[in-house]
């Protein structure tokens, strides 16, 4: 009874947590400038929300100047606390590579990937509220 | 360690030795703490000794249980060599956390009044236990799920050398009756989970994550 009533108060105080709009992301849409017509598309994958979150957009790896980075074009996503951009080899972040804060809710967005991150292994994007550690969305990129 | 158990043992002998009226005291109190996503009950016992011409000091020896939870904590690196130094500390982040620790500890207090007193109380050596958990392991961006346990031996040492899960508190207490009191703490409890494997590698191999509660008490207090 009583662990019961313990796991329900932390679910709910999760849930809370995670929709708490006190030290949400940004909303105010970004539109970080990267040519893609000089760069080379090395993979991408349609975002979608997890559960009760909506993410939509496209995610693509592009090699640009010797360097790779990730962009979110176009991108939405529910508002949340401590969100997170990964790179991960599962859609849950068994092994994962954290390229920064999300930066907006919304908007063209550019992530500078580490040039060690094998992004074959690394084929999932996930925005992910690292503090309660739950994903609002992902992709599989090919 | 040994010199440490040797300096408290030594304090108590004293106590007991000055305690030669046999005047003593036994003091039995249920706790709760609360603080940001995370919690404690503790129930405990401690034989005082009452100390000085006026008897107005206390040092007393017994036991407590502690229970804690908590949500969406980070643990740091524990050993000494890494928690002293935040460059070398990486970080378990656990979900949810539960530890149960059954420890010795050690009571000093001050009887301000017939009403009052004030107190300080530590666990000292002891042993913990709870279910294992699951959570990420993050060493700068990069991150791993993993699974971890409570450290099962509780041990007091000096500065983070300390080992397990130890509960203290820097307590006053008001008895509204001869033999009831209640007592408001703020409680500084260490809690610590072990790792499946030792997930940190460098600067060395570590597998214990330590979180350091800070929560504000209130307990109920028995004169036995």
């Amino acid at each position: 009874m009583f662990m019961q009533v313990r796991s329900t108060l932390l679910v709910l105080a999760v849930l809370a947590s995670c929709n708490n709009t006190d030290d949400a992301t940004p909303a105010t849409p970004v539109n970080n400038n990267f040519d893609v017509s000089s760069a080379t598309l090395l993979r991408s994958g349609m975002l979608m929300g997890s559960g009760s979150y909506t993410v939509t957009g496209t995610a693509s790896v592009y090699e640009s100047n010797g360097s790779r980075v990730l962009l979110l074009d176009p991108f939405a996503s529910s508002n949340g606390p401590d969100l997170k951009v990964y790179l991960s080899t599962t859609d849950n972040a068994a092994s994962f590579v954290n390229l920064g804060d999300l930066k907006s809710t919304t908007g063209k967005q550019v992530y500078s990937i580490p040039s060690t991150v094998d992004i074959t292994q690394m084929k999932f994007v996930l925005i992910w509220c690292q503090q309660f550690s739950v994903r609002f969305g992902k992709a599989e990129t090919s | 360690m040994r010199a440490n158990v040797t300096v408290i043992l030594s304090i108590l002998c004293i106590g007991a030795a000055m305690a030669q009226e046999e005047n003593t005291t036994n003091y039995g109190s249920l706790t709760g703490a609360y603080g940001e996503r995370e919690g404690s009950a503790s129930v405990e016992f401690f034989h005082n000794w009452k100390l000085g011409k006026s008897r107005k000091f206390l040092i007393g020896i017994g036991g407590r249980f502690t229970s804690y939870f908590g949500s969406d904590h980070y643990f740091s690196s524990a050993p000494a060599s890494l928690a002293s130094d935040d460059t070398k500390s990486d970080s378990l982040l656990l979900p949810s956390s539960n530890i149960f620790a059954l420890n010795a500890a050690i009571n000093l207090a001050y009887r301000i009044t017939d009403k009052f007193d004030v107190g300080f109380d530590i666990d000292a050596i002891g042993l913990s236990f709870g279910g294992k958990q699951d959570g990420f392991y993050l060493n700068g961006n990069m991150g791993q799920a993993t699974m971890a346990s409570p450290t099962s031996f509780n041990v007091l040492l000096i500065g983070n050398n300390d080992r397990g899960t130890l509960n203290s508190e820097f307590y006053i207490r008001y008895f509204f009756k001869e033999n009831l009191g209640i007592k408001v703490a703020y409680q500084y409890l260490f809690t610590e989970y072990t790792t499946d494997t030792a997930v940190q590698q460098v600067p060395e191999a570590n597998d214990r994550f330590r979180h350091k509660a800070q929560m504000v008490s209130l307990g109920i207090t028995k004169v036995f």
